[in-house]
């Protein structure tokens, strides 16, 4: 149990990070300014949203398949396979997410800053004190997505035991096997992580306030 | 020193504002001018906070009042202080000493513990004066500084900001609607239309300007109630 919720955590860790790494700097730049690219990403992201982990799943499982176009570099059945679908699946989201919360502060603060002699170092730090919050809540949305997606998770990780078996795959194979116990008892772990990293990031904006 | 600006051309989307000479001094320009007649583009153009051709001179260290002040999370008292310690350099706790002198002196004292963005629009307004009076600014732009503020303290900030220039010879740039905020903070007005100044003198004379604008404001300044 342990090392399947340890598992569990560790791919979308893993997953979520790589995705706000892409998906936050996608949304400054989406905010910066006015062009077709922007309004495009933007648009890809809203759709993406909607990406269903199934559909994601079969895409990276057949990239990676053996006889695919990546079957050479044999990741499919390993977490980092996991961690790439779960990456796709979580970008749109904080990526939409950011730019929500980039758009609802005033975008004139940094010029006003500006205007009263702020250094341009002190200006990047109170800003990013600025936007931290909503970054973080983009951040936590992601991670619940990428942690409670199964679709995904089964297909390009195959639900090997000791190997790729997450929370959300262990479950679906103990309700197939009637083991209700086992089945409730990995759900309460998904809730209890879940609840630890809603509590970090609620701890971290109350700091940040 | 004095704010000196030459040839200066700025563009906002069609908008185009073309002033080839302007200057400012601690003795205060008021800009006068109808909605979009590109008061607030002159003032960002001096300040160089958006592309603009033609030489500025400004002093060093500057400050503004923005129309609609923006503000960090967090207290009143946080924001001057925050605001002071970055621009002047100053530990937090000498900054935060000065935050609360500077929001005694614009009347913020009993809400400087509340978070800024829960103030009215005059209360920021009276806080965005303060932030810009605690950087120490040897030239200021002040855009509408006093539009929301309650009636019975504006005479009271208006002196506030006009002492505090006689006192450090700190230029004043004033954009507003308000021939009483001009008159209490400026010796000269120049009246901008369309991005052009059509009208420059001392403020005493500006209803020699022959602008409908600065006609229909010198009327209501006039009117008795």
């Amino acid at each position: 149990m342990l090392q399947i919720a340890a598992l569990s955590v560790a791919v979308s860790v893993v997953a979520t990070l790589v995705a706000a790494a892409f998906a936050i700097p996608a949304a400054l730049w989406i905010v910066h300014g006015r062009s077709v690219a922007r309004s495009l990403l933007l648009a890809l992201f809203g759709a993406g949203l909607g990406l269903p982990p199934v559909a994601v799943g079969l895409a990276v499982a057949f990239t990676f398949w053996r006889s695919g176009p990546l079957g050479w570099v044999d990741l499919l059945y390993t977490p980092a396979a996991m961690a790439i679908a779960q990456t796709i699946i979580v970008v749109p989201l904080i990526g939409t997410l950011a730019v929500i919360s980039l758009r609802t502060s005033d975008d004139t603060l940094p010029m006003q800053l500006a205007a009263l002699n702020v250094p341009r170092r002190a200006r990047f730090y109170l800003i990013a004190r600025e936007v931290a919050p909503g970054f973080a809540a983009a951040i936590l949305a992601g991670f619940g997505r990428a942690v409670a997606e199964v679709g995904a998770a089964q297909m390009t990780g195959g639900n090997i035991e000791g190997q790729t078996r997450v929370l959300t795959t262990a479950t679906m194979l103990a309700v197939g096997k009637g083991d209700f116990g086992a089945a409730f008892s990995y759900v309460a772990v998904l809730l209890g992580i879940m609840a630890v990293a809603a509590g970090v990031v609620l701890t971290l904006q109350r700091r940040w306030a | 020193m004095g704010v000196t600006a030459g040839g200066l051309v700025a563009r906002r989307g069609r908008f185009v504002l073309d002033v080839p000479v302007f200057r400012a001094d601690a003795s205060g320009t008021a800009v006068l001018g109808p909605n979009g007649a590109g008061k607030t583009t002159l003032l960002y153009a001096l300040q160089g906070l958006i592309a603009r051709d033609g030489s500025v001179e400004k002093p060093a260290r500057t400050a503004a009042v923005f129309a609609r002040p923006a503000v960090l999370r967090g207290s009143a008292l946080w924001n001057v202080a925050a605001v002071v310690s970055a621009a002047l350099h100053l530990p937090l706790a000498d900054a935060r000493t000065r935050a609360r002198s500077a929001l005694g002196d614009v009347g913020l004292t009993e809400r400087s513990g509340a978070d800024a963005r829960t103030l009215s629009t005059g209360e920021r307004q009276r806080l965005a004066i303060a932030r810009a009076l605690a950087v120490e600014p040897q030239a200021m732009f002040l855009d509408e500084p006093f539009a929301n503020v309650d009636a019975d303290a504006r005479p009271y900030l208006r002196a506030l900001l006009r002492s505090y220039a006689d006192r450090t010879r700190c230029d004043l740039v004033l954009v507003t609607a308000s021939l009483a905020d001009a008159a209490a903070l400026c010796a000269t007005a120049v009246v901008l239309r369309q991005g052009c100044i059509v009208h420059e003198g001392s403020l005493a004379d500006v209803g020699s300007a022959r602008d409908e604008y600065v006609q229909a404001l010198v009327a209501e300044s006039q009117l008795v109630l």
